[in-house]
C-alpha cells in the first residue's frame, strides 16, 4: 500500500510538470539545477550569454515595465550591485515587455539601473520554467547552479540573503577570482538560440 | 480492507498527489464574462449592451485609464457585422487603490465585478435578422505582490435587428 501511495504522489508530480510545461526540470524546487544558458540582446544591441559570467554569482531577475512590484525591487538591486559587485555579483535584468528597447531603456535609466538589462524572449521564459509571475528572480552560484528562486515581491533582506548564498558557493575547478570572458569557451551547455 | 475501500484509498492518493503538485506560482489570473441576454435594436436605432465581467479573487486589473503610460489598460475591441456597428464603449471608472508594493501610490484598477457598456447601432436600412458581434477583452492582472503577462478573453454576443 505504501508503494501505491508513493506511486500516486509521484504521478501527481509528473502530471503537474507535463500539464503546464512539458517534461521540464525547471519546475518545483530548482535548487541544484544548472541554470539554462541563454544568448540575449542587451538594450544597446550587444549579445550576452549566461555562460559569460561563469565564476560570478548571478542574480537573474525577470521583470517588466508594466509590473509595479518589479519597480520596488530595482533600487534594491542597484544597491546590491554596488555593494557586492566587487565580490563577484552580477545582476542581469530580463525585461519581458513587448515594448521596444528604447522605451525599456528610458525606464531603466529613470530607475538608475546600473546593471545590464536584456530583452527577454518566450524561449528564455520557457527555459526557466515558463516565467509567468513577475518579478521572478533566480540566484545562480559561481558554478552556474541555481541556489535559490524568488517569485513575487520579496523583502530586501530575503533577496540579500540569497545573493550572499550565491556568492558564498565556490566555483568547481576554478579559482574564485578567475572569471570567464565573453567568448564563453567554458560554457558546458549551449546557449538557447533566441 | 475491502476492494471498494482499496479503490477509494487509491483515488484519494491520486487526488492528494495532484494537490501536492500544485504550485502557488502557477495560478493564473482569470477574467470571465457573463452570458449576454437578448439584444434587440430597431433599424436606425441604438442599444446599450452591458457586458459583465468578473475578475478572479485576489487579483486586480488596470482600469481603462491607468495612471501611468507604462501600465497596460484594460481594453475591449469589438467587430460587428454590417449593418450593425459599435458606436461606442463606456468603461467604468477605476477604483483608486493602494497596494502593499507601493503604499504611497494609488493605482486605478478594477477588481471583483465590472461592466463595460457597448453602444450598438443598426443602420436605417438594416434588414431584420441576427448579427454577431465579436472581439476580445485585453487585460493585465496583478495581485498583492506580483504581476502577470497581458491576456485576452473572447467576447461575443448577438444583436437582433427588427424592422421599424
Amino acid at each position: 500500500m505504501l508503494v501505491a501511495i508513493l506511486a500516486m504522489l509521484a504521478t501527481g508530480k509528473y502530471l503537474d510538470r507535463t500539464r503546464h510545461h512539458g517534461p521540464s526540470k525547471m519546475v518545483g524546487d530548482v535548487r541544484g539545477i544548472t541554470a539554462p544558458n541563454f544568448d540575449l540582446a542587451t538594450l544597446d544591441g550587444r549579445r550576452v550569454k549566461l555562460s559569460d559570467y561563469r565564476g560570478k554569482a548571478v542574480l537573474l531577475n525577470f521583470w517588466a515595465t508594466w509590473c509595479s512590484p518589479c519597480k520596488v525591487e530595482m533600487p534594491w538591486f542597484v544597491d546590491l550591485q554596488k555593494k557586492y559587485g566587487t565580490d563577484g555579483l552580477v545582476i542581469l535584468g530580463v525585461a519581458m515587455d513587448d515594448s521596444e528597447a528604447p522605451k525599456i531603456a528610458q525606464f531603466a535609466s529613470e530607475m538608475g539601473v546600473n546593471y545590464p538589462v536584456l530583452l527577454g524572449t518566450d524561449k528564455v521564459s520557457e527555459a526557466y520554467g515558463n516565467v509567468e509571475v513577475l518579478p521572478t528572480s533566480f540566484y545562480i552560484d559561481r558554478d552556474g547552479k541555481i541556489v535559490g528562486k524568488g517569485t513575487g515581491l520579496l523583502g530586501r533582506s530575503e533577496i540579500e540573503e540569497s545573493v550572499r548564498k550565491a556568492l558564498a558557493s565556490p566555483v568547481a575547478g576554478m579559482n574564485n577570482a578567475q572569471t570567464s570572458t565573453a567568448d564563453s569557451k567554458d560554457a558546458k551547455a549551449p546557449a538557447i538560440a533566441q | 480492507m475491502s476492494r471498494a475501500g482499496s479503490s477509494l484509498l487509491l483515488v484519494a492518493c491520486l487526488l492528494i498527489g495532484l494537490g501536492f503538485s500544485q504550485e502557488p506560482s502557477t495560478r493564473v489570473p482569470t477574467v470571465t464574462m457573463a452570458p449576454v441576454g437578448k439584444v434587440q435594436v430597431r433599424a436606425g436605432g441604438t442599444a446599450n449592451v452591458e457586458l459583465d465581467f468578473r475578475i478572479g479573487s485576489e487579483f486586480h486589473i488596470n482600469s481603462n485609464k491607468p495612471k501611468s503610460d507604462l501600465l497596460i489598460p484594460t481594453a475591449l475591441k469589438l467587430n460587428a457585422t454590417e449593418p450593425v456597428s459599435v458606436a461606442g464603449l463606456k468603461y467604468p471608472a477605476g477604483q483608486d487603490t493602494s497596494f502593499p508594493f507601493a503604499p504611497n501610490e494609488k493605482l486605478s484598477v478594477y477588481s471583483g465585478d465590472f461592466t463595460i457598456t457597448a453602444v450598438v447601432k443598426a443602420s436605417a436600412k438594416a434588414a431584420s435578422g441576427n448579427y454577431p458581434v465579436a472581439g476580445e477583452l485585453r487585460f493585465q492582472a496583478c495581485d498583492r505582490s506580483a504581476c502577470y503577462p497581458p491576456r485576452s478573453i473572447p467576447v461575443k454576443f448577438e444583436v437582433a435587428v427588427v424592422s421599424r
